[in-house]
């Protein structure tokens, strides 16, 4: 069998920073092909570069029989490369549809929408990814990151694909809407074309993947059929050393411990709740839920982003906060979803970025010396991978980019965290280490409300579970005692 | 720093380049005109750069936060008659001080108000209040000069042995100004917000005070600036500063200030402004038209523009 797509002798320098020291890579007509590696290994850089979204400094590939050089991306989509980004790269004023087929917005000749037919064209596009339930008329903004990851896919779709490059499509997805997408790349394997999946979630590429390519510091390390590796074999070979990720101990609710934070029936006015809890001191509440089930908006109500139409939220440092700038004061700390849009301030440094929270809370002048000895610090415990603590954080990896906005939380010191999927996009061994810290800090009495698309860390983490479905509590329990399958039913509760 | 890292840095920062080609100019001029370094000459220079970069200063911080303010040029203008005219009325200089440096703030504050909580675009709150200062200046004085000359006016023409007290000003102010920019809470705030104004929110800042705090400082050193201006001349015409505007933002940019927002720093602003205002000079000293420096300066703000954002692309898109 001839090799769809043939890679030689890759490499990519950021300065004096080597990125990809020489990457060779065959992938076969039909083919599934996992792409793993550490945050910062260098997986986004390279498939960058074969969408033509990046230059190379050297190398060959070759692609369908021809030598290619992309300088563009449009070259490469004509080419049939379609490469979705591990940010998200939807215009935000644009509709769901005109997403979808941006560029020509199929008017043919007139020029002129038809806004009927493009809707009625987007419809099934969405409904293949498991997106049926997002109008394809709606703002691509107003939509959640997740909804927008799944956009995304279906505008693929609508594309005609020879290589698909997806890279990390189901950091923010839940395992229903990843399996749906499983099934859409196991239909377009079989009409032949190749896919390039990248992920943190090795469970996944078990599910999906023919053949398991691992990077470490820019250079290929293994390359094997999926039969032939192990969940072991793989993280030995992105860490460099054997790690086995350590079972915790299950979290437990303390008991009598001082309550943080009460809310009572609290809603939006727009579809989320009523909902109800309570959170002391030392609680870790995982909130799980499907795409679009409202965990991300019940985070928004706590935080102040969005309005409490009914129901109250108490503190017991004060009254609600009516905005964000006044949740940190009272001391919650926020790691939002969607890093790139709400999270990274992309041209400042990445230690400006981890202390720029905590700094609203200091006097005027800016502490320098105990601000760089602050981030220093976290860097370290967090592991994040960068030339220096003054590069700007827009040209880190996804994963360090997600490090430092958790060190951001963590630097305001809070008595209370509120998580969107802190480990999005987050490498394996980097998850161990979120996870140790979120419990040593509950150990010391911070409540915690995350919300994760992923069951085993739900499991693994929360010592309260909570499970949302169509803006409703369906599930309030103890993490003890809880199953799997208890936590996935109560998400698919149906809509009353 | 060694050779390749110099290089480098003068690649991949705007005031670099520019620094470069005040360098250039200064000794093209150095040669090319026995009159060009006598300190009459040279106090010139520093008297027209002064005005300039005195409200580039706030003009830069606007634009770091991912705002414009259209409406300086006018606000000259306004602070210039307010001083002359407090002044005479009241027969206290120092309250003709405080009154320009009063009424740019308030224009300033009403800025960052409409533009905050009422949320009108920058561009249009400024466009409007551009407006509205320069109708209440004409309006104020009947569209009459008014005689500004007492020593409140000295901050405008006085010199320190050679050296312009208005030039000792955009000194101390630039360094008041790059200190509050990179030392401050509220400084790094505005690098925030312009940088990603929903993240910043998140993270707690103030997004809203942030940008009001902006559009204030600026309208007060624009009415600063119009006190100078209407100082120089001895006189406070209620079109002073006319097209102010132009010549303000292209000093920015040309410093290395991004349009979009986030990116820039004061000691730029000040070099852009030094380049404009030698430039200047040049055609005077040179005895080129007026009208080919006008095109001049719009050809290096379109070339040191150009060239940084070539140089940039490589890495951003
Ligand atoms: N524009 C850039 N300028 C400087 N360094 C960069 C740039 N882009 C990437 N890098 C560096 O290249 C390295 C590899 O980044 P890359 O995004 O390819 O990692 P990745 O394997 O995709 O990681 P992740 O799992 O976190 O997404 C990182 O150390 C990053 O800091
Ligand atoms: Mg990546």
């Amino acid at each position: 069998m001839t090799a769809l797509l043939s890679v030689r002798g890759i490499e990519k320098s950021f300065d004096r920073n080597r990125v990809l020291t020489g990457i060779d890579l065959d992938i076969a007509a039909g083919e599934v092909v996992a792409l793993l590696g550490e945050n910062g290994a260098g997986k986004s850089t390279f498939v960058n570069i074969l969408s033509g979204a990046l230059g190379r400094d050297a190398g060959r590939v070759v692609f369908a029989g021809a030598e290619t050089v992309f300088s563009t991306t449009r070259e490469a989509i004509d080419a049939g490369i379609i490469h979705i980004h591990q940010e998200l790269s939807l215009i935000g004023s644009l509709s769901v549809m005109e997403n979808l087929f941006i560029g020509d917005y199929r008017t043919g000749r007139s020029g002129i929408i038809d806004r009927k037919a493009l809707a009625a064209a987007s419809r099934p596009l969405l409904e293949r990814v498991g997106a049926g339930h997002i109008d394809p008329r709606r703002t691509a903004g107003e939509l959640s990151t997740a909804e927008q990851q799944l956009v995304e896919i279906a505008k693929a779709l609508s594309r005609n694909a020879r290589l698909l490059i997806l890279d990390e499509p189901t950091a923010s997805l839940t395992p229903h809407e990843a399996a749906a997408l499983f099934a859409v790349v196991r239909e377009l394997k079989s009409r032949g074309v190749a896919v390039i999946f990248i992920s943190h979630r090795l469970e996944e590429v078990f599910q999906i993947a023919d053949r398991v390519v691992v990077l470490r510091d820019g250079g290929v390390v293994s390359d094997r059929p999926v039969a032939a590796t192990s969940r072991e074999a793989i993280i030995a070979d992105m860490t460099g050393r054997a790690f086995a990720l350590g079972a915790m101990p299950p979290a437990i609710v303390p008991e009598g411990a001082p309550l943080r934070l009460a809310a009572e029936a609290i809603g939006d006015g727009a579809g989320i709740g009523p909902i109800s809890f309570e959170l002391r001191a030392g609680e870790i509440l995982g909130v799980f839920g499907l795409v679009g089930a409202g965990r991300t908006e019940l985070l928004e109500m706590l935080c102040g982003k969005r309005a409490i139409k009914s129901g109250a939220i108490r503190l017991a440092s004060g009254a609600a906060p009516a905005s964000p700038t006044a949740a940190w004061r009272s001391g919650l700390a926020l790691l939002p979803e969607g890093r790139k849009t709400n999270g990274i301030l992309p041209n400042l440094s990445v230690e400006e970025n981890i202390v720029v929270a905590r700094r609203q809370a200091g006097g005027g002048l800016v502490a320098r010396g105990s601000e760089r000895a602050l981030a220093d610090r976290l860097w370290r415990t967090l592991g994040i991978v960068a030339a220096g603590p003054g590069q700007p954080i827009r040209s880190l990896s996804g994963g360090n980019q997600q490090k430092a906005l958790f060190a951001r939380c963590l630097a305001a010191d809070p008595s209370i965290l509120l998580l969107d999927e802190p480990t999005h996009g987050v490498d394996v061994r980097t998850k161990g280490d979120i996870y140790r810290t979120v419990r040593d800090l509950a150990g010391e009495g911070l409540a915690v409300v995350f919300v994760s698309s992923e069951l085993p860390e739900i499991l693994a983490l929360a010592s309260t579970v909570m499970v949302l479905a169509h803006g409703r509590r369906t599930l309030y329990a103890p993490r003890a005692g809880l199953g799997e399958n208890d936590v996935l039913s109560a998400a698919f509760v149906e809509a009353a | 720093m060694e050779g390749r890292s110099v290089v480098r840095f003068l690649r991949t920062r705007r005031e670099a380049t520019v620094l470069a080609m005040l360098v250039i100019v200064f000794l093209g001029l150095t040669f090319a005109s026995e009159f060009f370094l006598t300190g009459r000459n040279l106090s010139n220079v520093a008297r027209q750069i002064s005005v300039v970069g005195i409200v580039a200063l706030g003009q830069a911080l606007v634009i770091i936060a991912g705002g414009i303010d259209l409406s300086v040029g006018s606000v000259i203008g306004l602070a210039a008659v307010t001083a002359a005219m407090v002044s005479a009325a009241t027969g206290m200089p120092s309250l003709g001080i405080v009154g320009a440096i009063a009424i740019g703030m308030a224009v300033g504050f009403l800025n960052g108000v409409l533009v905050t909580r009422i949320r009108i675009n920058p561009f249009i709150t400024t466009l409007g209040t551009l407006s509205i200062a320069r109708g209440a200046a004409l309006l104020a004085t009947n569209g009459n000069p008014q005689r500004f000359d007492n020593w409140a006016a000295w901050l405008g023409y006085g010199r320190i042995g050679e050296v312009p007290v208005q030039f000792l000003l955009l000194v101390a102010l630039t360094l008041v100004v790059a200190f509050f920019a990179t030392r401050t809470r509220w400084g790094r705030n505005v690098y925030a917000v312009g940088d990603n104004a929903r993240a910043a929110r998140l993270a707690g800042i103030d997004v809203a005070r942030t940008r009001i705090m902006v559009f204030t400082l600026s309208g007060s050193l624009a009415g600063l600036g119009g006190l100078l201006l209407g100082g120089m001349l001895t006189n406070s015409n209620p079109n002073l500063g006319l097209g102010y505007e132009l010549d303000v933002i292209a000093a920015v940019i040309l410093g290395g200030v991004a349009l979009s927002g986030g990116r820039g720093s004061i000691g730029g602003v000040v070099i852009g402004a030094a380049l404009m205002g030698l430039l200047r000079n040049a055609f005077v000293l040179l005895n080129v038209s007026g009208y080919w420096q006008t095109i001049t300066i719009g050809l290096v703000v379109i070339l040191a523009v150009g060239a940084d954002s070539l140089n940039r692309r490589r890495e951003d898109d």
